[in-house]
Formats: C-alpha cells, sequence, structure tokens
C-alpha cells in the first residue's frame, strides 16, 4: 500500500480550476519531484495535500487515512511536514522556537534533541543565532530554517516547495544531501517542487510534470533527461 | 469599460423595486395603521435613509465607518439652529452667531443647508483620514465620532451640552421619511453606478491593479465620504424634525451599532442589502416587540417576558450571520430580470 | 513633587485598567482576527455574577460575601468560562467569515448578554460594597495615594509578568504566539487551532474578570455599561499600539490612560470638559503617523 495516495483531486480558487483532475502515488522512502512552469499548480497540489486549501473533487489520503478536508493540524500528525512557498518564517519567534514549534506532535520526543543537533550541523549558522530573532534573517537563512523546522516535526513525508529557492549552490548540495541521507536512514518519503527540473535529473528519483493543472507527463527523472518530450511537454510545444 | 448608459439600463430596477416596497409599506401603514404603528414606520424609513447613507461609504470602498453617526448629529443640530424659533434660540443658544440665530428657515431650506454641512465636515475631516485604510481608517472614523460626541455634549452656548434642544417642528411624519429614503436610495444607487462608484469598488477589490490603472483611491474615498455624510446627515434632519428634540447622545453608539448591524445583516455590498436589512430587522423587532405585549392566536395569549425583544434580536442577528456570512444579499442586488431589458445580474 | 507622585500613580493606575483591556483585546484579535466587542460586557457579567439577581438599588452580594481567596479565583473562573462559552457558541461558527462580520456577531454577542443582565437586574446601578477598605490611603514620598490605586499597578504588573511567563515559556504560549503570526502555517506544523483559540479565549476572559474585580471595587457600583468605555479605549489602545502586537497593546493602554490624566490636570478649566475631544484628535493624528500602529510587528500586513 502507498504511503500517499492522491486521486482525482480538482481543485478552484473561485471560478478558476488550478488543479485538474491530478493523481500521484508515491511509496515509502521514495523520492517524487513535481516539477512545471509558473502557474502550473505545483503549489496548489501541495496544498491541498497539506490541507490548506479543500479539493473541489478527488480524494487523498495518507497512511491509509483519507485527509482530503482534514484540518492542517490532522495532516501534520499523520506524518506530513511541510515548507511552503513563501517560506513563512515565524518572525517573532526565535530560531530555536520556530525549530521547535513543530515538535509538539512527535510521539519520539527523546529523539527531538538529537535532531536539532543534526539541523544545527547541517546549517551551523542557524546554531549561531538560535536565541535571536528569526524575523531578521536573510532570505536564503529563512529557507534553512523552514527547511530545518519541517524536519523537526520528524515526518514520514516531507514536501518543500522550491528548495533550492534563494540559497547559495553549495548549501543546495547541502540540504539535498541531507534529505537523501535522512531518506536512506529513516526511511524520510520526499516530495520536491522545483520548476526547473535539472536538481530532479541530479539527484534521481520519479518525476511528474505539471502545466496548466495537469499532469502531462511522468517517469524516471533520469531518463525523461534526454528525452525531447520532456522539453516539449514544459512549454507545450506541439499540442493541439 | 462598461456603458453609463448599458449599466443603467442592467440595473435601474433595483432602486425601482426597493423604493417601490417602501411605498408599499407607507400606503399599508396610511391606510391600516394606528398612530404609533405610523411613528415606527417613520422611524424605520428614517433608519433606511440612514443605513443607505452608509453603505454609499462603507459598501463601495468596503472601510467600515463608526463615525456616520456623527454626521447624523451634525445634520440634526443644525436643523435645529436653522428652525427653532429665534426667540427660543436666543435663551437656550445664546452661542450662536447672529445670523443663524435670527433666521428660520422652511423645513425643506433647512434640509438641504443642513445636510450640506455635514458634508462640508465630510470633506474636511476626509481630507486627513481618508489617507488611511482597513481598521486604522475604522478606528479614526470612531475617534472622529467621539470628538463630536464631546464636543455636541459640552458646547453649552451652542448646542445646550446634555439638555435637549426643543421646538424644533415635527414636519416628518411618514410620507416625508418616505421622500427622504427615495432620495437616499436614488443618490446611493446613481453614485454607484456612476464613474466615481465603479472606480471605488475596483479600489475595493483590487486596489494595487486599480491604483494602477490610473484610480486615485484617496480622492475616490473622499468623494463617496462626503457623498454618504450628506445623505446621513440628511437621516439627522429628518429625525430631529420627527422627534422635534435632539440631544447628543441620541448619536452615538447606540444607534452606530444597531445601524451597522442591519446593514450587515442585509449585507455589507449590496444597496438592496442595506435596504432590506433595515427593513426586516426593525419588522422582526416590531413583532416580538407585539409579542411582548400579548397576542391572541386562537384564543390562547402569548406573551413574553419584557426584555426578550432584545435578546432574541441579538440571538436572530447571529444565527443569520453564522449562516450567511456575507449578509443576507450578499454582493446581490434585487433584480427584476429582463424589465426593462434583458440581463439579471448586478455589480 | 508629592503632586508629581500624585499625577504620575493617577496616570497608572488608569492606564493598567486600558492595559489589561486592550491585552483582552489583542490577544483575540491575534489569533483569529476578531475585534470582540463582548469584551466588555464580559466584564460587566463577571461583576453582576457576584450579586443576587434583583432590581433594588442596594445590591445583595451573594458569592461576593465570600472570602477574598476563594472569591477571586471563582470570579476569574466566571470570566474564562463565559469567554470560552462565546467562542464556543458563536465565533467558532465565524471562523472564514470577513472580519466586519465576526465584529458585528460580537456586537450582538454583548448586546444579548447585557440585555440577559438587564432582565435580572434591571437597568439601574447598584451600589456595591466590595473590600472598601481599600480606598484608605496610604502615604507614598509624602502622597497620599489610595490603596487600591497602588494594588491596580501591583495587580497589573503582576498579571503581565505571569502572562509573559506564560507565553515565553509555556508550550500553549510558544503556540499561541505562533498562530497568531501566522495561523495556517502554525496548524501546518500541528498546531491545534482549537486548543489555541480557545486558550486565547480563555485568558482574555481571566483579564476580563480582573479588570471587572478592580472596577467594582473602585467605584463601588455594579452597572450593565460598565465595562463599555474601557472596551472602547482598548479597541483604540489596540489599533494604535499596532495589531497583533501584545507590548503595543499594553504600551498604548498605558500611554492613553496617562494621556487622559494628564489633559485632566494641565487643560485649562474651559477646555476641561472637551478632554476626551483632545484625546481622540490626539488618535487619529497618531494613526496618521503611524497607520499600522506604533508597535506593528515588521512582519505585519493589514489584513482587515
Amino acid at each position: 500500500m502507498s504511503l500517499l495516495s492522491v486521486r482525482d483531486i480538482s481543485v478552484h480558487y473561485g471560478q478558476l480550476a488550478a488543479l485538474r483532475g491530478v493523481s500521484i502515488s508515491m511509496d515509502e522512502g521514495e523520492t517524487l519531484f513535481v516539477t512545471g512552469p509558473n502557474g502550473a499548480g505545483k503549489s496548489t497540489l501541495l496544498k491541498a495535500i497539506a490541507g490548506a486549501v479543500r479539493p473541489s473533487s478527488g480524494s487523498i489520503s495518507l497512511a491509509d487515512k483519507v485527509i482530503s478536508g482534514q484540518p492542517p493540524e490532522q495532516t501534520a500528525r499523520l506524518g506530513f511536514s511541510m515548507v511552503p512557498e513563501g517560506r513563512h518564517v515565524f518572525g517573532s519567534l526565535t530560531i530555536e522556537e520556530n525549530l521547535r514549534l513543530g515538535t509538539g506532535i512527535r510521539a519520539d520526543k527523546d529523539r527531538i534533541e538529537g535532531d536539532l543537533e543534526t539541523v544545527y550541523e547541517v546549517f551551523p549558522m542557524l546554531a549561531e543565532r538560535k536565541d535571536g530573532q528569526a524575523g531578521v534573517l536573510s532570505g536564503g537563512q529563512q529557507q534553512m530554517l523552514v527547511i530545518g523546522r519541517a524536519l523537526m516535526a520528524g515526518p514520514k513525508l516531507i514536501a518543500i516547495d522550491e528548495p533550492s529557492l534563494g540559497l547559495a549552490p553549495k548549501v543546495i548540495d547541502q540540504v539535498y544531501d541531507t534529505l537523501l541521507k535522512l531518506r536512506d536512514s529513516r526511511g524520510l518519503t520526499l516530495l520536491i517542487v522545483e520548476q526547473s527540473s535539472t536538481r530532479a535529473m541530479l539527484t534521481g528519483g520519479r518525476m511528474v510534470l505539471l502545466r496548466g493543472g495537469k499532469i502531462v507527463l511522468e517517469g524516471d527523472a533520469r531518463e525523461l533527461a534526454n528525452d525531447e518530450s520532456l522539453r516539449r511537454a514544459y512549454f507545450g510545444f506541439g499540442e493541439h | 469599460m462598461k456603458q453609463p448608459q448599458s449599466v443603467l439600463a442592467k440595473t435601474i430596477s433595483t432602486p425601482v423595486i426597493l423604493i417601490a416596497l417602501l411605498v408599499v409599506i407607507a400606503i399599508l401603514t396610511a391606510l391600516f395603521g394606528s398612530g404609533s404603528f405610523a411613528r415606527t414606520v417613520t422611524e424605520i424609513f428614517i433608519r433606511v435613509a440612514f443605513v443607505v447613507g452608509l453603505y454609499i461609504f462603507i459598501g463601495n470602498s468596503g472601510v467600515i465607518s463608526f463615525g456616520h453617526a456623527g454626521f447624523m448629529c451634525i445634520g440634526a443640530y443644525a436643523a435645529a439652529w436653522f428652525t427653532v424659533p429665534p426667540m427660543m434660540k436666543k435663551v437656550l443658544l445664546p452661542g450662536l452667531p447672529e445670523i443663524v440665530s435670527n433666521a428660520q428657515l422652511p423645513f425643506l431650506g433647512s434640509l438641504v443647508l443642513s445636510s450640506f454641512l455635514a458634508a462640508l465636515v465630510a470633506l474636511l475631516v476626509g481630507l486627513i483620514m481618508m489617507r488611511l485604510a482597513g481598521i486604522a481608517a475604522s478606528i479614526a472614523t470612531f475617534a472622529f465620532l467621539a470628538v463630536i460626541n464631546t464636543v455636541y455634549a459640552n458646547w453649552e452656548s451652542v448646542t445646550a451640552a446634555t439638555s435637549s434642544v426643543v421646538g424644533i417642528p415635527m414636519v416628518t411624519g411618514v410620507w416625508t421619511s418616505l421622500f427622504g429614503a427615495s432620495a437616499a436610495i436614488l443618490i446611493a444607487y446613481f453614485y454607484s453606478i456612476s464613474r466615481w462608484g465603479l472606480a471605488l469598488r475596483a479600489a475595493r477589490d483590487e486596489d494595487i491593479a486599480a491604483s494602477a490603472s490610473g484610480v486615485d483611491i484617496y480622492r475616490q474615498r473622499l468623494i463617496s465620504f462626503v457623498i454618504s455624510a450628506f445623505v446621513c446627515g440628511m437621516s439627522g434632519v429628518l429625525y430631529a424634525h420627527y422627534l422635534g428634540v435632539v440631544n447628543p447622545d441620541a448619536f452615538y453608539l447606540g444607534i452606530t451599532f444597531i445601524s451597522l448591524s442591519m446593514f450587515v445583516v442585509g449585507g455589507m455590498s449590496s444597496l438592496s442589502g442595506a435596504v432590506l436589512g433595515v427593513v426586516i430587522i426593525s419588522a422582526i423587532i416590531q413583532i416580538l416587540r407585539w409579542f411582548e405585549k400579548g397576542i391572541d392566536i386562537g384564543g390562547l395569549t402569548l406573551e413574553l417576558p419584557n426584555g426578550i425583544q432584545e435578546i432574541a434580536i441579538g440571538v436572530v442577528m447571529i444565527v443569520i450571520l453564522v449562516f450567511r456570512p456575507a449578509g443576507l444579499l450578499g454582493k446581490r442586488e434585487v433584480l427584476l430580470k429582463g424589465w426593462p431589458f434583458k440581463r439579471r445580474t448586478a455589480d | 513633587m508629592t503632586a508629581v507622585l500624585q499625577i504620575l500613580f493617577d496616570a497608572l493606575a488608569v492606564g493598567s485598567i486600558y492595559a489589561l483591556g486592550a491585552l483582552g483585546i489583542a490577544l483575540i484579535f491575534g489569533v483569529m482576527r476578531l475585534v470582540n466587542f463582548a469584551h466588555g460586557d464580559y466584564i460587566a457579567f463577571c461583576v453582576f455574577a457576584m450579586l443576587v439577581p434583583s432590581t433594588d438599588v442596594v445590591a445583595i452580594v451573594l458569592i461576593g460575601k465570600l472570602p477574598a481567596i476563594l472569591l477571586i479565583p471563582i470570579i476569574l473562573l466566571i470570566g474564562a468560562v463565559i469567554s470560552v462559552l462565546s467562542e464556543m457558541l458563536v465565533f467558532r461558527h465565524l471562523r472564514n467569515a470577513n472580519p466586519a462580520t465576526m465584529m458585528i456577531c460580537s456586537f450582538a454577542l454583548g448586546f444579548v448578554i447585557q440585555h440577559v443582565l438587564l432582565m435580572f437586574y434591571s437597568s439601574r446601578p447598584k451600589a456595591i460594597n466590595l473590600w472598601s477598605n481599600l480606598s484608605l490611603p496610604v502615604e507614598i514620598f509624602g502622597a497620599r495615594i489610595p490603596l487600591l490605586q497602588l494594588l491596580t499597578i501591583i495587580i497589573t504588573f503582576v498579571i503581565l509578568v505571569a502572562l509573559m511567563w506564560f507565553l515565553k515559556r509555556t508550550r500553549y504560549g510558544l503556540e499561541m504566539r505562533a498562530a497568531a503570526e501566522d495561523f495556517t502555517m502554525a496548524r501546518m506544523l500541528g498546531v491545534r487551532a482549537n486548543r489555541v483559540i480557545m486558550t486565547a479565549f480563555a485568558v482574555s476572559g481571566l483579564l476580563a474578570a480582573s479588570i471587572g474585580l478592580i472596577l467594582a471595587t473602585q467605584t463601588g457600583v455594579a452597572d450593565i455599561r460598565m465595562g463599555m468605555p474601557i472596551m472602547l479605549v482598548a479597541f483604540v489602545a489596540t489599533v494604535i499600539g499596532g495589531l497583533g502586537s501584545l507590548p503595543g497593546a499594553v504600551i498604548c493602554g498605558l500611554l492613553i490612560g496617562a494621556a487622559s490624566v494628564l489633559l485632566q490636570v494641565f487643560l485649562p478649566l474651559d477646555a476641561r470638559p472637551f478632554r476626551d475631544a483632545f484625546l481622540y484628535s490626539a488618535v487619529i493624528l497618531c494613526l496618521l503617523w503611524r497607520p499600522d500602529g506604533i508597535f506593528a510587528p515588521r512582519s505585519a500586513k493589514q489584513r482587515v
């Protein structure tokens, strides 16, 4: 049985359809990249899974429980942790408070301190300023913080909207290293939204391409890399 | 951009229906109503005029105002200044300037002049306050109301402070107030289909897009504020000429909140909502009052304990808003489909 | 010197009550963008809860006769309960409504509470005698300060410290601060919306009850409308403090209290009746100067 199963969901903002009949399924320990141009519905897909927007049709389940229509805090409790677009750092909280906020739902309380150390190791800059207000961090630093914060919730499935946004290339590599290490050591499942497919091809894993609220291409990232159909699907060439 | 002409053609049935509704109520009152019922209906019509005044500003700008009772106050006191017999004024209000205390205007003259005074004050304070948006603007309007109330409740020689000013000719009845409410509805209607009204509503819904396409939000808010103050001032004049007495506390928090409630229950973004909100809530209040006095149903006298009416109306408003958070009408208007031309939706 | 001290204590005492009120409003606003106009009526409700229902002028004290050590927790509890109940019965059903709708509902709720009190107690203000020996003056550096004034200031200070501890050092507090800043994100991290909102209402109710106790002792009167003026000033203080900023609410509550005391002292005699006109004009100027509030959090965006 798959960990996450999105079945034929559509999301509407007023009259506007942001997603039209999208289905994806993920197994535990898997990596899935969702790519596509601006406005394709990538972020909406994550928000729908998180419970921040309500699908107008279709259903979503996580670990065999239906989560569509459930409040976000319920979905979080089932092991879904999210880094939404726009970062959403709690600016008036300290960095450490930001990191600890998501730990309230963890069953494995004894691992919290260890995970905190891991986060501080990956992002030493956060450790330096752990008692400072998060609001003064730069864009890239905030990105590190929200990724760390999502990890601190001890998720089974972590969804990240554009992890590389605002980060230096070296730090991007570090972030991906950490994520992949956790995937391999703890069976963490990764759902990653990236606008470009370059990173997906480097990292490997499955990839879906969204355009206009629909999945237009799906397959192994490395196999798709050399495929002309990817470029065509991304830009919408050759469609009627 | 829509042509004003075609907007008029599509939506003219709205004010016609609303005014017709009030005319029917007035005729029924004249035919069957008692004296006290006629007074109730007069009060409702005055309230319609006031709430429609609120709609002109709040409905089109989206900024909640707590201050418009202040304009009602200004209008009502101006009506007293212009129409109380000079003999009485010189004793009661010795601080009035000669030219005012010697004057005794007819009702219509006082109506126009006093409403203009309210609009003038709105222009002056609006020049300052309309720079604000959102909740800051709301608080500023509240502060304005508090200032007006403090001034009128303490300026002994001009407003008689907290004692009532008496001697205002009691000329407002069902028909006069019907005229006032209808005038308010027409002003509101023509404003909201005008270029000003359209621009302000565009700014309400999409402020960045609107200012990018050249809408001066500050100016549009100010225009709407002044027109709405004129209408609210007018309702104050009607009220003064209805009661014959003015007192500052009649124009403070009580009327502010009740009127805002009726307005929001009706639907904040709709002229029809403003009118129907007042009519429906007032009707429920009246029915509850009858029940408090005791009503015969098939030989059984049903009598509610005193005080239940207010509690019930509060509960009714909450229930309506829980089930219809945008108010009874939301953004819609009452429209006669296909009259005089085909087309349904307004706004 | 003693005169200055006297004024200082007056200003602090008046400001304390406004600060507590503003805090109660700001807490709720922070987590659900609701301006709770019923807050003033919670204050009156807590005071009347001490009395036997009657229409007499002199109130018959019921639980008000209990020793302070019992009375105070009971009244605080009543405040928390009515506040939480109003969340469960009314505001919970309006979570997705626009701020104007929520505000009008809170007003309607306040109206209902007021008229329920009116039915049982009549509209006449009642004299109540609660710890009247607290109004005896004590001498501090030559200034004669009513003991109660001193207590009001101390109590406010203690409440502020306790609240700060609660917000900074407890899990509930952490979740509340996070929710006040970005509710959806907090929920995505597992923060339970209902729990946070109910905690905010409970704390807000406690604050209303403490104001009720202080006011009743100070004035010796129970009046159905006694909470309204406090609520209005508190509301203004919350906005000019920067909506969502708790320290801003407290500081501006104190400032408005101080400003009203100072105006009362220093305005010329003729202008003194117009004190509130000056006060509210200053409020308008303040809004023009800083539309988002003096202490608006950096991230604060207007959502209303």
